[in-house]
């Protein structure tokens, strides 16, 4: 069961560096929402679900469960509130450019 | 506006004792006591939330002016094997966008698109752009009237939301759950 | 056990949370910066259950984690909204 959670641990771990990386890397503000909309939440996610493994079942586990369902219902709402807040105020996505 | 047919009344009442009910398990799972006080506190709590909260689940229709839809009135049997494949979605999702970061070169074009999907449930909208944006490539930017607005990541993950005829498989999928054509 | 890791997944996060910190003092639009602060409060969350393990008070942390997200969540969605069409001072 431990191993279970420290798979689950690492894993989360690894995606939220990954969004946080790409949030230093991409070139503008939508792209970069790719990166904290998706990464962020299976990441953070994933962490609270090993948490909760490690925890074992009691009521602190499904109070971990019903952070993960909001996380999941809410962090997509925020993305896309705040692209469509920047859409609206004419910020222009990034092109590659030379084609 | 007001609803005088008796069997709306009745579905109305309905909903407000099943809302009362969950938000009271949501108070008991909350603060884990059981001694009379912190029960009576949960119980006029969760009644007083549910009457406030009545007009806002409400919801209008958005194809037909003036159709009222009930918020809880959702395909819970449907939903869950739809959950599966979209955690499986959401997986997928993650590893290209890991790839793409990861990648020193940064093989990106974004771009956007724009498609059409009529429902009349508010509530298949907000499912449908959610399940936009958690899966791979592409953030749902803005919608209006039933146009969605997508920026995606790559040319490839437009083309599979959004193709050249016909409309993509996640569309299809949320409006099937909905029993809307 | 897994205490030793525990702090070392820890100290990764804040890590993280200093790099969100670059972005929210660089980012070029005021929407970069709301971004990067709605990341830290997502991280932030799970920081504090890993201290509530920590300190052997989980049920306590447990319980400020979730005001701690679902605040954040409305004060992302209030912020956004007031911004909305307003454009840009900065750009």
């Amino acid at each position: 069961m431990k191993f279970v959670a420290l798979f689950f641990l690492l894993g989360g771990f690894f995606f939220t560096t990954v969004a946080a990386i790409g949030v230093i890397r991409f070139p503008d503000f939508y792209t970069r929402l790719h990166a904290s909309g998706k990464g962020d939440t299976l990441g953070v996610a994933m962490s609270i679900i090993g948490l909760a493994i490690y925890n074992g079942f009691n009521l602190i586990s499904l109070k971990l469960m019903f952070i993960v369902v909001f996380i999941f219902l809410a962090n997509p709402i925020g993305t896309h509130v705040l692209s469509r807040a920047a859409y609206r105020s004419g910020i222009k996505p990034w092109v590659r450019k030379g084609e | 506006m007001s609803v005088n047919n008796g069997t709306s009344r009745r579905a109305e009442l309905i909903q407000f004792v099943v809302l009362s009910l969950a938000l009271f398990v949501f108070w008991f799972i909350l603060s884990g006591r059981t001694d009379a006080k912190h029960i009576i506190i949960g119980i006029v709590t969760a009644i007083v939330t549910s009457w406030i909260c009545r007009p806002v689940l409400r919801l209008k229709s958005t194809t037909n002016r003036g159709e009222v839809i009930a918020a809880y009135n959702l395909p819970y049997i449907k939903l869950i094997p739809y959950i599966f494949w979209l955690l499986w979605e959401v997986v997928k999702a993650n590893i290209d966008v890991a790839l793409l970061v990861l990648n020193p070169k940064m093989p990106i074009e974004p771009l956007m698109v724009k498609f059409k999907k009529s429902m009349s449930n508010p509530v298949a909208h907000a499912l449908l752009a959610n399940s936009i944006t958690l899966t791979p490539g592409t953030i749902t930017v803005d919608v209006q009237d039933g146009v969605y607005t997508i920026h995606a990541l790559t040319k490839s993950a437009a083309l599979s939301l959004a193709p050249e005829k016909g409309e993509g498989e996640m569309p299809t999928r949320v409006g099937k759950l909905f029993n809307e054509k | 056990m897994l205490d030793n890791f525990f702090v070392v997944l820890m100290v990764g996060l804040i890590f993280i949370v200093m790099l969100m910190l670059f972005r929210v003092f660089k980012g070029p639009t005021v929407f970069d910066r709301l971004n990067g602060l709605g990341v830290i409060g997502t991280d932030a969350i799970v920081i504090l259950v890993l201290l509530g393990f920590l300190e052997k008070r989980v049920d306590m942390y447990v319980d400020i984690a979730i005001s701690y997200a679902i605040l954040g969540f409305i004060s992302l969605v209030v912020i956004a909204k007031y911004l909305e069409g307003k454009g840009d001072a900065n750009s």
